[in-house]
């Protein structure tokens, strides 16, 4: 990119386009799943993911899809409060593919992007998305949002290594990204001060990016981890920042990753008291282990 | 300011490079004192880790060396007993201040000195091991592997590549790592706290190296080889093919238990790769759900395995450490912290690896210096030592850092045809020996804090031969090379430590000199010191005459040097070629997933002896693919055989004939079975044992009152010099050197002739204990114009070694009519020791605790032990063994008998009629001499035993002059019903006695007459011997086998002492204190630099006349 276009694009950057990648092996089902909202309406996990990005302001989202699932996708998001544009990725090249797919879709815009398999529950009332994208747009840069995380966790995300902005809490310069690290790698390059021994900034699966990272995507196509590359290289193009996002993102992935997800967004909504009475009773019929119980 | 003080912290390094020792020896004591207190003060006060242990240091040494020899020679002091304790459970600093209280309290002395020195001394290198431990520990990239404590916290997950099922197979990965071999190591700069102070010192060429025994293989390769896979049981498989050890873990714990088994390097791999990280020790964590949340399958496990190929131990080649870094390898590979699954390492994977082998070696207890990991590295490297920056663990602390910097030398700095010109100039080989480089470690630290002078000038000089070689390997001369290599090992090598060397290298040396003459370029010591692993470089064209040439002279050497000096195995000539790789994995697929024939012919028997239904999926098909390699792989064509011998074990020759010699070698030494059964019925029964050795607690014991020793130390009158003088000049004195033990603490119990052992270069030679009495008694000769007859007491052991080495050297110039031996006529079988004897060893009696990791090894081996004790059948005959280490000496009590028994007193006395007195001492008492005023004592008081006894000092252990009920008497250590008794003793037997013969034979009952009647002869030591108590007590057995591997045993024997002669009444005793350089013992060869340094060898040097 010249100088003068970056210049350009940074003296103007607001935040319009917006995608999503639900075209995983492992995405496959979750984005269509349908999940109860903390204001206790069900809702596919897709539609809570448009929901998110039109709060933030968002107005063009891609989405990009599966092959062949054109319907479904678009049954669920069909009364969406945006314009929603589906894309299938048709060449299986991963995460790095799926944003690769929707390249002219963003067409040299800064963007926000979610990814499809994780639901976020915000600390306060704010939308997480919506105060990410205030943050790019005032910072005039890429920015991901991030998350403090255990060490046994780092094999399931990105991971930066930074250093605080000196004028704003939860803000990093990013100088690092590794992808699923070990925690012997992340201890030698990605170690951020301020955080709990054993805990590492990983990714939150919310960022906006400037159109750079799929310019750098193009170089690192062919590598193991294009992505986290092409963001490594990022952090050494330009300014970019980490935000430590003050709510939670539930991976819907392993295990009861979307039974936690549903509990998360029930405490933390209209219906908090109807579910912490039902896990209550739940707990009091189911609480003992196998071994401790006795017949009634 | 203290002068001291000021050479520690200036901040030129001039000043701080100064030596501390001519300040000491122009003060005066209270100049001393005053420097000590400074010191002392100093070291509590600075924030400087080196500050602080030069300090130490320098305490160490005022209170070993300075200070002692200002003090009143008869000054004495008692060394408190609480301080004693303080420091065997290495509570040093409450050690310090028992002993400096007692400094205070009593006045300066020479025990509490030496103690103080020992206090600092380990107080120091405890300081330097905590930081070693603390800068590997906090290594970024170590640091999470001792904060996760649960397996829910467990990171790591194996690679998917790892568990592709091909065939019911999964994959095998392999990792094959050369060894190192230093060219230079710049005077032990590897050492980690030379490198840590003093990195611009630091400096190491280092060359990774692929071998073969000569004559084993068709060409060299990387000696090492580990493998890794996933396997369908939940357990850890840890396999060592060299050693032909395996286990299967199924708990946590075992994991962290390194001494129960052979395979402590395994677990220690394991847990510095992060595998099973440190933090999960003692959690009770379940290992099979650590296992399934590494391999992501319930019901899998691991299986790792390791195979040293044909390189013996001790071979100064740092195979333990690169077999430490090739299993770390392999396992960081396999859980993605090593990005590569094929190929080598990026060099911050190299230097990560480094890291945790040096992690490793600390978690198993073992050590090595920082360049030891040089196989990981490819090829020729320099590595140097590394300033301490911003981030680094070592900042503020130390000026260097833990790990150094590698640097490949490419082409351009050693071309190819220079690398070619090194493979056929050098031979490499493994002479054999077996020796801890340990004690030499420790001494180059010491010497180089202390800045030592002219040590401090040759470690300059070894900096600079560095440059030389890089320089000679550059434009490819290797026969300057050659020269530099010798002359580093002649130069600052040895004068920065003469124990690097010793005889048997010296004689390779000067018989390839003799043999190649000018085509003999020069010698190379290999690792730490000489002996093992070694170098010798020549002229290409005599390189394989070299090699034949070698190989038969280091043979013909070991033969006749081995009963004095202990070797671990045969020697061995290699075949080598540079490593250009460094380590290097490849991951086997399919068909080509098998590990090693090796691991193949120790492993099956157990499968095929199971059925076949009993097996697991994937070893069946295992078992399938071996079949398979069998009939396609000409590697594994001879498993059919190997197995086959394996499952149907031959009758095996060697133990039988083992168990004939010993019968025979018992028969002819005077076993008595009567009195073995005897001791075993009574050691099963408990009425014997290490406990029942004591006194009752009754019985009154009391330091000895000043009036009752004759103090010698500042001289006596003339007059009994005159009385020693006279007898001397009549011939009346002769010399009894107790030469029959196999000093077992001298080698570790390996068994050999101690009298024999070349030890020490003095007046220009390698000296044997033997060698110098004789140049003892030679010189009184000289003096007094009059024969000396000198009697050597052996033993079963000692007995042919001597006779053949003192006719090999020609009595070494002494008249051969004045010298005798005076075989053993006792000798005794050594018993399994009973659990409940261990037990008391290890648990009741007090013990130097060692530094933590080595504890744990050690209390986990003692574990071991117990149970060999008990499943081999306590108090039962030890057989398992060479039959010269299954006997034993039945205590010098017998060796004045034995001079009655066979004869050679009454020849003695036949030969000279004129001698009357002899001085008895141990063969390792090299200060005793017949000195005419300590003998005119001995005359004038006209005692039947004249004994010399020495003031306690801290390392004086076993007993000492007490008043026993009463009654002036020596009394035995094992005998001491309180330790803390001991410690109120003033005096320490030297083991030195003058003897009255006449009166001496009187309390046999026996006089000169009646000597020649064998039978009286027999029924009189047999009267007295029955009046002595028998100890028991507890002896460390070496027991070799593989390669250079040695295990020690704890075995039972029993002893009677001839110390307790003195409790006899008809025995007249008197008691004369004479000075330690006179009296003391050198019982391990760690003492021996304190001996050097103290100027007590030369003091020996001194008393003899060298031919």
């Amino acid at each position: 990119m010249s100088f003068e276009r970056q210049a350009n694009q940074i003296n103007s950057m607001t935040v319009k386009k917006g995608l999503i990648t639900a075209a995983g092996d492992r995405e496959r089902r979750i984005p269509l799943q349908t999940l109860v909202d903390s204001d206790g309406t069900a809702r596919t996990v897709l539609a809570m993911l448009v929901n998110e990005m039109a709060a933030a302001g968002i107005e063009d989202i891609g989405i990009v899809i599966p092959v062949g699932q054109s319907e479904e996708f678009q049954a669920t998001v069909a009364a969406a409060p945006a314009r929603v544009q589906l894309f299938e990725q048709r060449e299986a090249r991963g995460y790095a593919g799926a944003l690769w797919t929707a390249r002219d879709f963003l067409a040299g815009q800064p963007f926000l992007h979610l990814v499809g398999d994780h639901v976020y529950v915000p600390g306060r009332d704010q939308r997480l998305a919506g105060q990410l994208v205030a943050i790019a747009t005032q910072r005039q840069c890429s920015v991901s949002a991030v998350q403090p995380t255990h060490e046994s966790q780092l094999t399931r995300f990105g991971v930066i290594g930074g250093r605080p902005v000196a004028d704003q809490i939860g803000l990093y310069h990013v100088d690092a990204v590794a992808e699923k690290p070990t925690p012997t790698a992340a201890e030698q390059s990605l170690i951020v001060g301020g955080l709990r021994a054993g805990h590492y900034l990983a990714f939150f699966g919310m960022h906006v990016w400037t159109p750079a990272v799929l310019e750098l995507l193009a170089e690192t196509m062919r590598g193991a981890a294009p992505v986290s590359e092409a963001l490594h290289r990022l952090s050494a193009r330009e300014r970019y920042l980490a935000w430590n996002a003050p709510g939670h993102r539930y991976d819907l992935g392993p295990r009861y990753g979307l039974l936690q997800a549903q509990l998360a967004l029930g405490l933390s909504g209209d219906d908090r008291e109807e579910v912490l009475a039902a896990l209550v009773g739940l707990i009091a019929t189911h609480g003992h282990s196998t071994s401790e119980r006795r017949p009634s | 300011m203290s002068r001291l003080v000021a050479i520690i912290t200036a901040p030129d390094a001039a000043t701080r490079d100064q030596e501390m020792a001519p300040i000491c020896e122009r003060s005066t004591v209270a100049e001393l004192s005053a420097e000590c207190e400074a010191l002392e003060q100093f070291r509590r006060q600075s924030g400087n880790l080196y500050e602080r242990v030069r300090a130490l240091f320098f305490l160490a040494a005022i209170h070993r060396y300075h200070l002692p020899p200002k003090l009143a020679v008869d000054s004495s002091g008692r060394v408190p007993y609480a301080g004693h304790e303080h420091l065997l459970e290495r509570r040093f600093e409450e050690a310090i201040a028992e002993f400096a209280q007692a400094a205070k309290q009593q006045g300066p002395s020479e025990p509490v000195s030496m103690a103080l020195a020992a206090a600092y001394r380990g107080l120091a290198f405890q300081t330097l091991a905590d930081q070693v431990r603390y800068s590997v520990r906090s290594l970024r990239g170590n640091q999470w592997m001792f904060r996760m404590g649960h397996v829910l916290d467990y990171p790591l997950q194996i690679r998917p590549e790892l568990l592709a099922v091909t065939d019911g197979r999964f994959p095998v990965l392999v990792e094959s790592t050369p060894v190192r071999m230093d060219l230079s190591h710049s005077a032990w700069s590897d050492i980690f706290f030379l490198g840590m102070d003093y990195p611009e010192g630091a400096r190491v060429v280092n060359v990774s190296v692929d071998l073969c025994v000569r004559g084993t293989a068709a060409r060299p390769q990387p000696p090492i080889q580990t493998f890794l896979r996933v396997i369908d049981e939940p357990v850890l498989r840890l396999v060592s093919v060299d050693l032909a050890a395996q286990v299967e873990l199924t708990e946590m714990q075992e994991v962290f238990d390194f001494g129960r088994d052979y395979l402590g390097l395994i677990k220690a791999a394991i847990i510095a790769s992060g595998l099973i990280p440190a933090g999960l020790e003692g959690s009770g964590q379940s290992l099979a759900a650590l296992l399934a949340r590494l391999t992501g399958k319930p019901g899998h496990g691991l299986e790792i395995s390791s195979a040293v190929h044909n390189i013996p131990k001790g071979s100064r080649l740092a195979v333990s450490t690169n077999l430490l870094a090739s299993l770390i390898a392999v396992a960081m590979r396999a859980t993605r912290q090593i990005d590569s699954l094929n190929g080598g390492l990026a060099e911050a994977e190299r230097r990560l690896v480094a890291a945790r082998a040096i992690l490793g070696e600390w978690i198993g207890g073992s050590g090595g210096g920082w360049q030891d990991s040089g196989g990981v590295w490819p090829g020729i490297k320099l590595i140097e030592g590394a300033t301490a920056n911003e981030g680094d663990p070592e900042f503020g602390i130390s000026r260097g850092r833990l790990l150094p910097q590698h640097r490949v030398l490419g082409l351009d700095a050693v071309p190819a045809e220079t690398r070619q010109r090194l493979q056929d100039s050098l031979v490499l080989v493994h002479g054999g020996m077996a020796q801890d480089v340990g004690p030499i470690l420790e001494m180059v630290t010491e010497r180089y804090l202390l800045r030592l002078q002219p040590e401090w000038q040759s470690r300059q000089q070894a900096r600079r031969i560095v440059d030389d070689i890089l320089g000679s390997l550059h434009i490819g001369d290797l026969q300057n090379t050659g020269r530099i290599l010798q002359s580093n090992y002649e130069g600052p090598i040895q004068s920065i430590i003469p124990w690097a060397g010793n005889y048997y290298t010296d004689s390779l040396i000067a018989q390839m000199q003799q043999q190649f003459g000018r085509r003999f370029w020069g010698f190379w010591m290999l690792g730490g010191m000489a002996g093992g692993g070694m170098g010798f470089v020549f002229h290409p064209e005599v390189k394989a005459q070299a090699q034949d040439a070698l190989w038969s002279v280091m043979r013909a050497t070991k033969k006749r040097l081995e009963p004095a000096v202990p070797f671990g195995m045969d020697p061995v000539v290699y075949d080598f070629a540079i490593n250009e790789n460094g380590t290097w994995a490849q991951l086997r697929t399919g068909a080509e997933a098998l590990l090693t024939p090796g691991y193949y012919a120790l492993r099956l028997p157990s499968l095929i002896r199971r059925e076949l239904r009993t097996l697991s999926a994937g070893q069946r098909a295992e078992l399938g693919g071996v079949a398979q390699a069998t009939l396609d792989q000409p590697a594994f064509s001879g498993i059919a055989n190997a197995l086959i011998e394996q499952m149907l074990p031959r009758q095996q020759s060697g133990p039988a004939e083992q168990e004939r010699a010993l019968d025979d070698l018992l028969a002819q030494h005077g076993f008595d079975r009567e009195q073995h059964e005897h001791i075993r019925a009574e050691l099963k029964s408990g009425r014997v044992g290490l406990a029942q050795n004591v006194l009752p607690r009754s019985t009154s014991i009391e330091d000895v009152r000043p009036s009752e020793v004759t103090d010698s130390r500042s001289g006596l009158a003339a007059k009994y010099r005159t009385l020693g003088e006279a007898a001397l000049g009549r011939g009346e004195v002769g010399v009894l050197t107790l030469a029959g033990g196999a000093g077992s603490r001298w080698t570790g119990g390996a068994g050999v002739v101690k009298a024999l052992h070349p030890f020490c270069r003095m007046a220009g030679a390698y000296r044997t204990f033997l060698e110098i009495h004789l140049a003892k008694s030679r010189r009184t000769q000289r003096d007094w114009g009059r024969s000396v007859p000198h009697i050597f007491t052996t033993s079963y052991l000692t007995q042919d070694p001597i006779a053949a080495h003192l006719e090999h050297h020609a009595h070494y110039g002494y008249p051969p009519e004045q010298l005798y031996l005076s075989p053993g006529r006792s000798i005794g079988l050594r018993l399994i020791p009973t659990a409940r004897d261990l037990r008391f060893l290890w648990e009741q009696t007090p013990q130097q605790t060692l530094d933590q990791q080595k504890q744990k090894v050690r209390e986990s081996g003692r574990a071991a032990l117990l149970g060999w004790a008990q499943q081999a059948g306590e108090a039962t005959d030890y057989r398992d063994n060479l039959p010269t280490q299954c006997v034993h000496p039945v205590g010098h009590w017998y060796e004045f008998p034995n001079l009655l028994l066979n004869g050679v007193l009454h020849q003695v006395l036949q030969q000279s009629p004129q001698l009357k007195h002899l001085l008895l001492h141990n063969v390792d008492t090299l200060g005793a001499d017949l000195d005419p005023s300590v003998l005119g004592l001995h005359l004038a008081r006209g005692s039947a035993l004249s004994v010399e006894v020495i003031a306690r000092s801290a390392e004086d252990r076993g007993g000492g002059l007490a008043r026993v009920d009463g009654r002036l008497r020596l009394v035995e250590g094992l005998a001491m019903p309180d330790e803390r008794l001991e410690f109120e003793l003033s005096y320490y037997n030297s083991g030195t006695m003058w003897l009255d013969i006449d009166r001496l034979l009187a309390v046999f009952g026996l006089d000169r007459t009646t000597l020649a009647d064998s039978a009286k002869v027999t029924r009189a030591v047999r009267r007295l011997a029955a009046r002595m108590p028998t100890y028991i007590t507890i002896k460390d057995a070496k027991k070799r086998w593989g390669r250079g591997q040695e295990d020690v045993y704890p075995v039972s024997q029993f002893e009677k002492i001839w110390g307790d002669m003195t409790a006899l009444s008809e025995v007249d005793a008197q008691y004369l204190v004479v000075t330690r350089r006179r009296g003391q013992q050198l019982k391990q060869v760690a003492q021996l630099d304190g001996w050097l340094r103290d100027g007590s060898a030369a003091y020996v040097e001194g008393l003899g006349e060298w031919p």
